[in-house]
């Protein structure tokens, strides 16, 4: 079948009208948004969308511990994945995070930032489209090339993948907050290789995958991160780092 | 990075999945692959270019006349601020180069550009206790992994694409001084590997992994009284105590620190289905702390493969006193006598002596001084046993600081050390990269501490020639005649090839890689790498062109340990380079 040419034209004009929605409607400034939709989203159709919630100090005293929280609640039930970055870090990616049908899309993690930076994180709805939720942090900048707090401690290596944590009832589910102890190398401290966790799962009793969480090393060095679950059933983490140590913690 | 979600994945049918096979082997490395190697060119798949480790290759494309043509193509450089000893053997396969660099690093490189693909480093802990420098000997590779062993004694599988952690296993606690740098092998779909640490009082062990998933199958201590076990559907099963019970060659406890470091790996001879596996010196140095022959001290090893079963050993230096470890290849090769083949295996040991075993039995058949000076035995009896010289055996401390000291050749660093001899199957020779020196050496008291160093031993290395240590010598098992040497003024210290074309193959500390005429010995090539060359060559067709690939970068053990001899090596700078050779196609059609 051939399209005749005012076919054309209005696909044309429905193309300008959903790019300059996406334009018009961003909240930050940023110069780096195509790039990191081609890259992380390919390019496929989003949002923005102020019922993501992305909450972040606007200035960072510490640009090696920046907490940030995501909640993307308005979309219970059809959350199938969040992915989080920070536009202008030398690495971007903070996480992936699938939360599965039990865990609350809602999460909460500390973060790395190099400059003051637009930070966005999309949450991708069942029906294909991508909500995305900005904010944008202030700082001094620093946060990624500075020496690692973690690594200056002796014996470090000791206390590797221990999980601090705890579970914490609220009115629609528990709050998992946990620390786990890792360097989090990111490779862009001149002769210490890349050294971070980089896969997560939250497992119930039976081993189940609750929810799946990929790391980048854009998080902070000794990882904070907060979970909401459903149901009172024993849960686990289980956390592994890209040289392949194993770490599991049950909260 | 894509992801799939919750969605299962989804099931294959039988017949689905059998027709999906054929096409995974086209790419994967197999048991049969492993195999053949000994005789393929187009791909290196073993450590050893074969698993009998006899390092001969059957390309005679590059020969005597031509090799004056051999030229670089490429190089890359390891990089990072820690330049150190480059020991590996490259691999190749599919057009890829897999190979290990200091600090337990992998790369994976375009064969025919030297384009790196990936690279992977291993997170090191800061206390690793490597003995003697931060090297590794090379990968395995069995499907589509790569798997190589870390300072730190674990075991890392990488995917061969995109060198990700498939999985790691830990072999054994670096904090009691264990570590892993040689190169593992996979035999019948076994991954083998053994452990160094033999300085620092650890137990010698050979095992066994599932190479897919690094589950444990088998484990043999090397130290007599230990026990050995197999795991069968996730349970731990005794298999007998190695040397049969404790404290048959060893007094009170000290088998329990006993060392005898398998730290060098080993080889695999499908004629007789046996591991052949060297094992290292008894810990403490001090020999008058252990009376006794102190087995698996110093000694090779014929192992089942299948459940890791000691079937013989042969020790070359029972109550070790010299830190002469008897990690040195065993080497399998055939041969004619009296209408007869003969299936022998050789070693050529840091003690000073070459032996030619009968491999079906572990039975000694002929032993020869392989180095001009050795004053610690006065020679072997007829079982192969040394025949001690007891005035050449340091003293006993005796409640002074020191005992008596002696003066005593080959030094500990061997007559000939880690770096691999190779067998020609043309000219019968073996080519043996042997070094002359010798020591004053002293024992002192010690007590074992975990993870600190148990020798109870001095020492300091002296040359014996002013203008050479350095001695690459083809022997004739047969006979123990030197058909031919060439002398080198620094210690050697790198890898044996030989080739069809009538070559041998070797690298020296002051950066070159050289080559010799098997025949004759006379040096027909040489080129200058920029650092000292400590790897093990290895060659290759690819295009219909014969390529040569060595490891340039000077360190391992000769600088860290040399006493005088480091005098000598003082200047020698470091470097971390893989060359690449090869014989272009239109210089092989004009000769």
């Amino acid at each position: 079948m051939e399209l005749d040419w005012r076919s054309m034209l209005l696909l044309a004009i429905f193309a300008l009208a959903w790019e300059a929605r996406g334009a018009e409607g961003d909240p930050v400034t940023s110069v780096m948004w195509d790039y990191h939709h081609q890259r992380l989203l390919n390019g496929e159709p989003f949002v923005f969308d102020e019922r993501v919630k992305l909450l972040a100090p606007p200035f960072a005293e510490d640009a090696r511990q920046v907490p940030i929280q995501v909640d993307a609640s308005a979309f219970d039930g059809e959350v199938l994945r969040i992915l989080a970055w920070a536009e202008l870090n030398p690495i971007a990616r903070i996480f992936d995070f699938q939360p599965g049908e039990q865990v609350l899309p809602r999460l909460a993690i500390r973060i790395r930032i190099e400059q003051a930076t637009p930070i966005r994180a999309a949450v991708l709805t069942r029906d294909g489209l991508w909500h995305v939720g900005s904010t944008q942090i202030e700082a001094a900048g620093g946060g990624c090339t500075a020496p690692s707090v973690v690594r200056a401690q002796p014996g470090w290596e000791e206390h590797l993948g221990e999980v601090l944590g705890q579970r914490f009832e609220l009115a629609d589910a528990s709050r998992l907050r946990l620390q786990i102890a890792h360097p989090m190398d990111n490779g862009l401290v001149g002769g210490i290789p890349e050294f971070f966790l980089n896969q997560a799962e939250l497992r119930d009793a039976s081993g189940q995958v609750l929810a799946r969480l990929e790391l980048f090393p854009a998080v902070s060095e000794n990882p904070t991160l907060s979970l909401e679950v459903q149901g009172q059933g024993e849960t686990e983490l289980w956390l592994r780092d890209n040289n392949g140590n194993e770490f599991k913690a049950a909260l | 990075m894509k992801h799939s979600g919750f969605r299962k994945p989804f099931v294959l049918s039988a017949l689905c999945a059998a027709m999906l096979l054929p096409g995974v082997s086209a790419w994967a490395v197999t048991d049969q692959e492993i195999l053949d190697d000994v005789k393929t060119t187009d791909q290196i798949v073993t450590n050893g270019m074969g698993l009998q480790g006899q390092r001969y290759s059957p390309l005679s494309i590059l020969n005597t006349d031509n090799v004056k043509d051999l030229r670089p193509v490429w190089t890359l450089s390891f990089g990072g601020e820690k330049q150190r000893g480059q020991q590996a053997q490259p691999l190749i396969k599919d057009g890829v180069m897999y190979v290990t660099a200091s600090y337990s690093r992998v790369f994976a490189v375009d064969a025919r550009t030297g384009k790196e693909l990936w690279q992977y480093d291993a997170r090191l802990p800061d206390d690793i206790r490597p003995c003697c420098d931060v090297i590794n000997r090379g990968v395995a590779l069995y499907g589509d992994l790569v798997i190589f062993g870390t300072l730190d004694a674990k075991l890392v599988a990488l995917n061969k694409d995109t060198g990700k952690v498939v999985w790691r296993k830990n072999v054994a606690d670096h904090k009691a001084g264990y570590s892993i740098t040689a190169a593992p092998l996979v035999v019948n779909g076994k991954l083998i590997t053994g452990v160094s640490g033999g300085e620092f009082g650890v137990v010698g062990k050979i095992e066994a992994y599932d190479p897919k998933n690094g589950e444990l199958l088998w484990t043999r201590p090397t130290v007599e009284g230990h026990m050995g076990y197999v795991y069968k559907d996730g349970k731990k099963i005794e298999n007998g105590i190695s040397g049969g019970e404790a404290g048959k060659t060893w007094p009170g406890d000290l088998w329990k620190t006993g060392g005898a470091a398998p730290w060098l790996g080993g080889y695999y001879d499908p004629e007789t289905n046996q591991l052949l596996f060297g094992t290292g010196n008894p810990a403490p140095w001090n020999s008058h702390l252990r009376p006794g022959d102190n087995l698996y001290s110093s000694s090779r090893l014929a192992l089942n493969p299948d459940d890791g079963s000691i079937k013989w050993h042969f020790q070359t230096t029972p109550h070790d006193g010299w830190d002469f470890d008897g990690v040195n290849e065993l080497v399998s090769f055939n041969y004619q006598e009296g209408g007869k083949t003969i299936k022998a295996a050789a070693t050529a040991d840091r003690n000073g002596f070459f032996y030619v075993l009968d491999r079906t039995n572990g039975k000694f058949i002929r032993g020869f001084p392989f180095v001009d000076k050795i004053t610690w035995a006065k020679g072997l009896d007829k079982n192969g046993r040394p025949i001690f010289d007891d005035s050449n055996r340091p003293g006993a401390p005796g409640g002074a600081d020191k005992g008596k000291s002696v003066f005593s050749a080959p030094a500990f660093l061997g007559a000939k050390n880690w770096m691999p001899m190779a067998y020609s199957q043309d000219t019968g020779l073996f080519y043996v990269p042997s070094n002359e020196w010798g020591m004053d050496i002293w024992n002192e008291d010690i007590a074992y501490k975990k993870g600190a160093a148990y020798l109870g031993s001095g020492f300091t290395i002296k040359p014996l020639n002013e203008d050479y240590i350095g001695v690459l010598r083809a022997i004739d098992p047969k006979t123990g005649k030197e058909v031919w040497r060439q002398k080198n003024y620094a210690p050697l210290w790198g890898g044996v090839m030989t080739t069809k074309g009538n070559l041998v193959f070797t690298g020296n500390p002051e950066g070159f890689l050289q080559a010799f005429n098997a025949k004759t010995g006379d040096k027909v090539w040489e080129f200058q790498t920029g650092s000292g060359v400590l790897g093990s060559p290895v060659t290759w067709e690819m295009d219909g062109e014969q390529y040569v690939s060595v490891l340039s970068g000077w360190g391992g053990a000769v600088p860290l340990w040399g006493g005088e001899v480091a005098k000598r090596v003082k200047n020698f700078n470091q470097g971390g380079m893989l060359w690449t050779f090869k014989l272009p196609k239109d210089l092989v059609a004009k000769h």
